[in-house]
Order: C-alpha cells, then sequence, then structure tokens
C-alpha cells in the first residue's frame, strides 16, 4: 500500500482469533485487537495523531514544544510525529521505570524530565504537588507549550470511538462482541470503543483491568490511580478487576510462545485478564449450544521490556553462567589460593624489585584519575574480567600487583591469576585505602 | 457498621515487649501522669549498629551522626555517646543542641553542627572543635571572622551543596531529573565563591568535604547528588583542595505500618471516601491532600508512606548500591575508589522503634449512633503527638486497665480521637481510628515508634496543659527497670543504685 505521509497507517489494525486450544474457551471465541501494529507501536498511535494533529497543522513556523505526561507509548508517538513537524517534544514524568523505553524516546529526540519522589519530612501545609508546577508552567503567558492532556482530552477517547470501536464491530460483520476486555491507562481505548459497541448493542459488557495496587504493569494504573484520570468513568465498566505483573508476564509468554503475537506484558495482562474472568461464562454457557465472542486489546510490542522481564522472572531470559570468573571464587579460595604483599613491601618491590612488578588499579578510570600509585596502569575490574577470559595483555613471566580499594577484588584476582598458572602475582593488602593511609604518594593524573 | 480499617503498627522485640506489658505501663502514667513518653536507650544502639553493619558490608569508613533534633531525650543522647567514638556522632542544629550534646558526652571531634547558625552557636561549635556543615559562602565568611578575631583553632567544615538538577552530565543528554527546591545549601553552579573563600581561608578552616540532604525518599534523585558530588571534590582536589568526606545527610525513612496490606486498604478507601462512593473516614471529610473535582481526584496525599518495605538501613544499602547515572559504577565502591569517607545524619530512622508516648482515656461517648463512632478523649493534645502533622498514620495500641474485660468483647468500634485542648482542630488524628474494642476511661492509648519527631518536637503549653515527662525504660530479666530521662546514664543499672 501508499501512503504519503506514516500517519495514515495509523489505525485499521487486524483483528485476529486467539486459538481456542490456547486459551481453553469452549464457547467463547476470543480476539485480540492488534494494536501493537500501528507505525510507531503502540495503541496510543491514535489519539497521539487525533490530540496532536490541530496543534501540529496550525503554522507553528517550527516553534514550540509538545508536551504530555507520559513515560511510554504516547510519548513515544508524540515525539515521532513532533519530529515529522519539527517541533520538540518533552515529557513529564515520575513513571519512567522501563529503561529502554527511556533510551527509546532519547534516541526519537524527546527530552524527559522526571519528577522528585516523595517528601521524606513532610509539611503537610506544602500541597504544591510537581504537578502543579507543571500546569503553572503550561499557562505561563508566552508559553509555546502544546499540551495535548492525555487523561483529560476528549479527543483521546474520540480518536477510539472513530477508529478502534467502529473497526472491531466490521471485522466481526457488523455484530458487536459480548465482552471486551481492557487495560486502564488514561481510559481513552476503553471508553471509547465501549461507547461505540453500546451504541450498537447495549447488552455488551466491558471490563476494565487494574493493576494490582502495590504491583507495576507498563502502561495500566491502579485502582486508586485510575480515579485520578479525568477520562476515567466508573460507568463505563461493568466489572473492573485487577491483575498482577505476573499474571501480565504470563499472558505475555502464551501470546508469544503460542499464538506468534509479540506482545508486550499490557497485551498480556488483558489476555490473562479476561481469560480468567471468561473462564466462568464459559462454564455457564457449556451445554446450551449458544456461542459468544470476546475481545481484548493487545497494546504493544514485547521488545522495550525486556529489562522488565528480566528483574521480575530472570530464567525466561536463561540466564546462564558465564565461565572462567574472579566471582566464581569463594572468599575462602582467595583468601587460601591469593598472595598478599602490604605497603611497605610493595613499595619496597616497586621501587628495588628486578624485574619491577606491573601494578594494576582496578578501580574506576574516574577514581584512577583523582589519585594513583604512579607508574600504576588502570584496567577496571570489570575488563580485567572479560581479560581473564579473553586473553591477558601481560606475560606469565610479568610480576604483577593488584590494587582495588580495600584489598579485596584484587585478592580475587589473584587467586584466579594464580590459579591460571601465574607465577608471581599479589594483591595489594589493605588496597589503595592502606597505601593512603600509610602516607606512600599517590599522584593525580 | 463499615468493616474495621486497621493501621498496625510495626513493632519490632524491645518496643513489643513493652507494649504487652500493660501493668507496668498503668503504674507509669499513675506515677508520672499523662501523656507520657517512654523511651528504650538500648534499641538506638542496636539501630547505630544496623547502620553500621551497611557501612562494613560496602567496606567504608566514616561516621553515623545522630541528628539530635529528632529527639530532645538525655537519655538517647548519652547512650549514644557510649558508642565507639570513630563510629557514632551527633549532629546538632542548635547552641543549645550543642550544649546538651557536649553534656551528654560527646567530645567537640563527634559532633557536626548543621543548619541556621548564630554567633554563639558558630563560636562555641568553634571552640570545641566540632565540624560545621556550612550552608552558604556568607556562614563562611562569618565562620572565619569569628575564629580569626577570638584566635580559635583552625575548623573542619563541610560544604553543603543543593540544586543538583541544574548542572550537567546528570543522567544522559535529554533527561532532567527534577528536585524539590530547598533553603538550605549552595547550589553546585554557585561553588566558584564558596570554593575561592575555603582557598582563602585555608588557615584557619580546612575544608573536609561535601554534604548534602536531600527531602525526598526517591533513591534516584540521591544517587545523582551522591555522584555529583563526587565529581565536585574531584574538582576540589584538581585545585589543590584535599577534601576527603562526603556527608549524605538523612532522609532514610521508618516503616510505621507493619502490613502493606493495611496501607494500601486504608489509602484506596480514602480515595473513595473523596470521591464521595464511601461514607467518610476522616473527621469532617478531610481528604488529606485530596479532593473530588467533578468525580476526578485532584491534588496528592500529604501523607507519609507509613509502609515502607525498605526503610533505614536497608534504605541506605539500597542508595549505596545503586549504580552512579554517570559513572556507572555504585555509590559505595565511587565512595571507596575515591578514598572517601561516608557520612551519615540519620534522625527518625536512628530512633526508630526507640520509644513510644501513652495517653490516659478520660472520657467515652457516642459520636454517629448510626455508624457506631465514637470521641475518645485524651489527656493528650495533637503537640504531644505530633505523628499527624508529618504526615504519618499509624493506630494505637489499646491498654486496658482491666485485662480480664478486655478479652470478653472484642467487638471494633471507630472512634475519633480528641485532645485536651479547649480548640476545635485539636484532635490527635483526624482520621476515624478502629480499636478492636470501645476503651473505657482509664484506659490508656499506646502511640508506638514516636521516638522521631513526634514526641517532644511539637509539645508545648497552650492553656497551661501539662507537657509530657519522658522516663527511660530496661528490661532486667522478667521486669522492667525505669527512671527519669534526666537521671540515665549508660553505666547506672536502673531503679537502683550505681553498680
Amino acid at each position: 500500500m501508499r501512503y504519503d505521509s506514516i500517519t495514515e497507517a495509523i489505525g485499521n489494525t487486524p483483528l485476529v482469533r486467539i486459538d481456542p486450544a490456547v486459551h481453553g474457551l469452549r464457547n467463547i471465541d476470543l480476539y485480540a485487537k492488534l494494536e501493537m501494529l500501528n507505525p510507531f507501536g503502540s495503541v496510543k498511535d491514535r489519539p497521539a495523531w487525533h490530540m496532536a494533529r490541530p496543534h501540529l497543522e496550525a503554522d507553528t513556523g517550527g516553534e514550540g514544544t509538545v508536551v504530555e505526561l507520559s513515560s511510554g507509548n504516547t510519548a513515544k508517538a508524540l515525539a515521532l510525529l513532533a519530529g515529522m513537524h519539527r517541533l520538540r517534544f518533552k515529557s513529564v514524568t515520575n513513571r519512567m521505570r522501563v529503561p529502554e523505553i527511556k533510551e527509546l524516546l532519547l534516541l526519537i529526540g524527546a527530552e524527559i524530565e522526571e519528577l522528585p519522589g516523595r517528601s521524606e519530612c513532610l509539611d503537610p501545609t506544602d500541597t504544591d504537588d510537581p504537578l502543579t508546577h507543571f500546569h503553572r508552567a503550561l499557562s505561563d503567558p508566552g508559553s509555546t507549550y502544546l499540551h495535548t492532556d492525555q487523561y483529560f482530552n476528549p479527543r483521546n477517547v474520540e480518536a477510539h470511538a472513530e477508529g478502534t470501536g467502529p473497526e472491531i464491530v466490521k471485522d466481526l460483520d457488523g455484530r458487536v462482541p459480548d465482552w471486551f476486555i481492557a487495560c486502564v491507562g488514561t481510559a481513552g481505548s476503553s471508553t471509547g470503543v465501549a461507547k461505540v459497541l453500546r451504541e450498537h448493542d447495549p447488552r455488551v459488557r466491558v471490563l476494565g483491568l487494574v493493576a494490582h495496587k502495590s504491583d507495576f504493569i507498563p502502561g495500566i494504573r491502579t485502582m486508586d490511580e485510575v480515579h485520578e484520570v479525568g477520562l476515567f468513568d466508573p460507568a463505563t465498566y461493568d466489572t473492573i478487576e485487577s491483575v498482577t505483573s505476573d499474571e501480565a508476564i504470563d499472558g505475555m509468554i502464551t501470546l508469544i510462545r503460542r499464538c506468534g503475537l509479540l506482545s508486550g506484558p499490557t497485551g498480556g495482562a488483558a489476555y490473562e485478564g479476561a481469560v480468567r474472568q471468561l473462564r466462568y461464562a464459559d462454564a455457564e454457557l457449556e451445554g446450551t449450544g449458544q456461542r459468544r465472542t470476546a475481545v481484548f486489546i493487545v497494546c504493544d510490542r514485547a521488545e522495550s521490556y525486556l529489562s522488565y522481564v528480566r528483574q521480575r522472572r530472570p530464567e525466561l531470559l536463561g540466564r546462564t553462567d558465564r565461565g572462567r570468573s574472579a566471582v566464581a571464587v569463594t572468599d575462602a579460595e582467595a583468601r587460601a589460593e591469593g598472595r598478599v604483599i602490604d605497603v611497605h613491601e610493595a613499595r619496597r618491590w616497586c621501587a628495588e624489585g628486578d624485574p619491577r612488578p606491573l601494578v594494576v588499579d582496578l578501580r574506576s578510570p574516574h577514581a584512577y584519575a583523582a589519585l594513583h600509585i604512579e607508574g600504576s596502569v588502570n584496567i577496571v575490574d570489570e575488563v580485567f574480567e572479560d581479560l581473564l577470559r579473553g586473553g591477558l595483555p601481560f606475560s606469565k613471566r610479568t610480576p604483577v600487583l593488584l590494587a582495588c580499594p580495600v584489598g579485596e577484588k584484587s585478592l580475587r584476582f589473584a587467586a584466579a591469576l594464580t590459579r591460571m598458572g601465574h607465577p608471581d602475582v599479589r594483591s595489594l593488602a589493605g588496597g589503595i585505602v592502606a597505601w593512603r593511609d600509610a602516607g606512600a604518594p599517590l599522584v593525580r593524573e | 457498621m463499615d468493616a474495621p480499617l486497621y493501621l498496625r503498627p510495626r513493632v519490632e522485640p524491645p518496643l513489643a515487649a513493652l507494649l504487652a506489658d500493660g501493668p507496668f505501663l498503668h503504674s507509669l502514667a499513675d506515677g508520672l501522669g499523662s501523656p507520657l513518653n517512654v523511651l528504650l536507650p538500648e534499641a538506638v544502639a542496636t539501630n547505630a549498629a544496623r547502620f553500621r553493619a551497611v557501612y562494613r558490608r560496602h567496606r567504608l569508613t566514616g561516621r553515623v551522626y545522630f541528628a539530635h533534633k529528632a529527639n530532645r531525650s538525655s537519655a538517647l543522647l548519652r547512650r549514644l555517646a557510649a558508642e565507639d567514638p570513630a563510629a557514632v556522632g551527633v549532629d546538632v542544629a542548635s547552641t543549645e543542641e550543642l550544649r546538651h550534646a557536649l553534656g551528654c558526652g560527646f567530645t567537640g571531634d563527634r559532633i557536626m553542627a548543621t543548619g541556621p547558625k548564630d554567633a554563639a552557636f558558630l563560636w562555641l561549635a568553634a571552640r570545641v572543635g566540632a565540624t560545621v556543615n556550612l550552608d552558604s559562602p556568607g556562614e563562611l565568611e562569618r565562620l572565619s571572622a569569628l575564629v580569626r578575631a577570638h584566635g580559635l583553632g583552625r575548623v573542619a567544615v563541610l560544604v553543603r551543596l543543593s540544586g543538583f538538577e541544574h548542572t550537567t552530565g546528570n543522567g544522559g543528554a535529554g533527561t532532567r531529573l527534577l528536585s524539590r527546591r530547598s533553603r538550605f545549601g549552595t547550589p553546585v553552579r554557585d561553588m566558584e565563591e564558596l570554593l575561592s573563600a575555603l582557598e582563602h581561608n585555608a588557615d584557619i578552616v580546612e575544608f573536609a568535604g561535601a554534604a548534602y540532604h536531600l527531602d525526598t525518599t526517591g533513591v534516584d534523585e540521591k544517587a545523582r547528588a551522591l555522584e555529583q558530588c563526587v565529581l565536585f571534590m574531584d574538582e576540589c582536589r584538581a585545585r589543590g583542595l584535599a577534601p576527603h568526606t562526603l556527608d549524605i545527610g538523612g532522609g532514610f525513612g521508618v516503616g510505621y505500618v507493619a502490613e502493606a496490606e493495611d496501607w494500601e486498604r486504608w489509602t484506596t478507601a480514602l480515595t473513595e471516601a473523596v470521591l464521595g462512593v464511601r461514607p467518610p473516614m476522616t473527621w469532617r471529610g478531610h481528604g488529606y491532600g485530596l479532593r473530588n473535582e467533578g468525580g476526578t481526584v485532584r491534588g496528592a496525599t500529604a501523607l507519609y508512606p507509613a509502609y515502607r518495605p525498605t526503610a533505614g538501613p536497608g534504605y541506605l544499602d539500597e542508595i549505596l548500591s545503586l549504580p552512579a547515572p554517570v559513572l556507572g559504577r555504585p555509590a559505595a565502591t565511587l565512595l571507596l575508589e575515591h578514598l572517601h569517607d561516608l557520612y551519615i545524619e540519620p534522625g527518625r530512622s536512628l530512633v526508630d522503634q526507640c520509644g513510644l508516648s501513652l495517653a490516659r482515656v478520660l472520657d467515652v461517648r457516642p459520636a454517629d449512633t448510626d455508624a457506631g463512632h465514637h470521641l475518645v478523649h485524651l489527656a493528650m493534645n495533637a503537640g504531644d503527638m505530633s505523628l499527624e502533622e508529618h504526615g504519618v498514620l499509624v493506630d494505637p495500641v489499646l491498654v486496658p486497665r482491666d485485662e480480664t474485660a478486655a478479652t470478653g468483647d472484642g467487638e471494633a468500634v471507630g472512634v475519633y480521637l480528641t485532645g485536651n485542648l479547649c480548640l476545635e482542630g485539636d484532635l490527635i488524628t483526624r482520621r476515624l481510628v478502629f480499636l478492636p474494642r470501645l476503651p473505657q476511661a482509664g484506659d490508656l492509648l499506646a502511640f508506638a515508634n514516636t521516638a522521631g519527631y513526634a514526641m517532644d518536637f511539637r509539645a508545648h503549653h497552650a492553656q497551661r496543659q501539662p507537657v509530657a515527662r519522658t522516663v527511660a525504660v530496661e528490661r532486667r530479666g522478667d521486669t522492667w527497670r525505669w527512671c527519669p530521662d534526666e537521671d540515665y546514664w549508660p553505666i547506672t543499672p536502673m531503679g537502683g543504685a550505681v553498680g
């Protein structure tokens, strides 16, 4: 298909049936609305474009900054749209908890402002929350901010009422599904779709999913947080249920490994929440000969959430051991096999040794630059660790003095090198700290 | 009646044992009156040891300074003075606190002078060899002038930095981590003036290092500030100064509520009450910062996060383990590699579990017959137990006068706790508090964990109501011993003769 602008590719996403062998529902057809196939990668492409369009199409002369409170997909879409119109984009957030998304936003050219944490020494009369400052800055006279305001902007809902909702009805041959299941973030997609479906058939049941209160699922708010959303109206939902991050990841894995859908955790939460809820209805339908349909939204793709998965379920990413490692030397082995040398002897060795030892400082380059033993070379511990596996830049005949801050890491490396057949490797006892405390000279870069 | 929404306090062994000994608590309050503050000096030493254990785990050296402002007690200070001088010091914020610390046995070298300082405070700090935590270039000028005029010895100083978000290189291009504005410290971008003053006065002041204190629970902000201080101290070294210490202040936090579930249920209920979908659970519908605007909740809860999965030493460990945003190494490694000592100034977290406040129930009467709520009138006012003032919500423990009666009737009841001032606003908390049964006149309510800022920080003599007495207690075998706070010394067996 040929387009003049990528924005024309937003919407008209596929509705894909989930194989009943996967979800096990015998009387209900479950469909996934693949919003992850929007061009910028998520369900937020629709509202981002719909909200920003009037601003972007007005003649700004390349002046101004689009701002939004977003930690993820809305920010991503708006940043790309702003870039296309030679505007800047700024995201203000306290929820930037997934590092890949932050990096992706920086790559796109977004500016990110992270709000401070809660006050530790609380002043209850100070009700000036950071968002108040944000809104004040927006309303400054002369401000060139274009605030899309996704949590309150009716165009967020409209984007789905005009797009997502009618597409679902059309793809179901003009029928409305019996259930619609969506995760609640800004409440835009659930409110917009629910509105359209109810207009067609008021019998549709809408399930809203929120995150378990102490939990974190990207793109979903908790039960308390949804009440801060201007677009959220409890009457939109027949039921509101909570899901955990564990369930979200379970659902995501099912969609990825069984259905060929490269869904992120938000889609996983929707799937898992849907199946959990529909199981009861499915049991009631048993034997009645009736069939029902249900639709849930797959919000975005998996790639940006690897660290999210790593943090919660490292086994899914098959974390394995990495061969010979100084870390593999236990404390007891280090003490038994590593040779140490005290500051006094080490100074003599460095001055009079024949040959003199190579002094390796294992601290970070910044600390090394600030103060180090004269004549020492700097190989930071992480690099040294890699060199142990990949090959060392000195011969076994070279006597080596290893130094770290307190003589602990250097002892492990000394033990590891001794095991590898280096005959004369010693660890500076007490490290650079002991060296300094003994009044031995340290130099700056 | 509504299901009781408890916020049960977190109590650990010594404090739990004290709370369980009703007859002892009643005998104290009978003799010494209500309100009454009860302290456990041994617990403060245990907490100091826990912070020290975090230092050891990260191989760090430096002192733990108790922020005296958290509690006026002599017993706590004297017990800390008995700890290893190289490991434990005290942070004082006024001339009187400094005098008190000296009188409790701290030598000048273990004292850190912080906060706003007048000439007397600066002079006494310099005279006794305390470290002065400098707030501004002006303060350095005043200190130097004093030292010169009065021939005092060279004074060790730390410089307090602030405004970290404005410097460059904070966590990558395009990202700005905002922080609350502080009235203290010198912005990093204005350091030039202070540094040249330090160089100029090098014969008068010994520049020991940098300090910061951020009013936030966010570990990322703290890790960023820590790294910027390390970078700053490195610049100082480059111009010939020799700073060796970083003071990262306090704010390590305390978990007041035992169960996450209690806290979550309660805060959810507050949101619902503000929206009007459940009955109010506060006096006159107070929203603790939340308000209802057309069905949407606006504002932020002005509440301390009373349930905290990590607090105190665990929180310090978390900061020290966090990778620095620019240099990438964990904060503890940065300090260690740059050969810096670490100072901390815990207040609240160092006196966690160190005491409680007792109040006698004077009168109980129905407040709302339909809901079954009552007013419980206490011999105490909001100034005597100021957890509410700090946004901390946690239940008191009911200590019945007659323990046998307590076991019979177990119906939970919602009560409003009113104070002894003739003032509409004098409520101990504006929250509806649930107790396992209705208290009776003569019972005690014990507010656990009040030693940090809640016990005597806001106590006053308004309406000539009595200010609480404070006693120190200690478990000896099967019995509790006690003595007035001012009579406690770490060598004296309590309630008996000097051994």
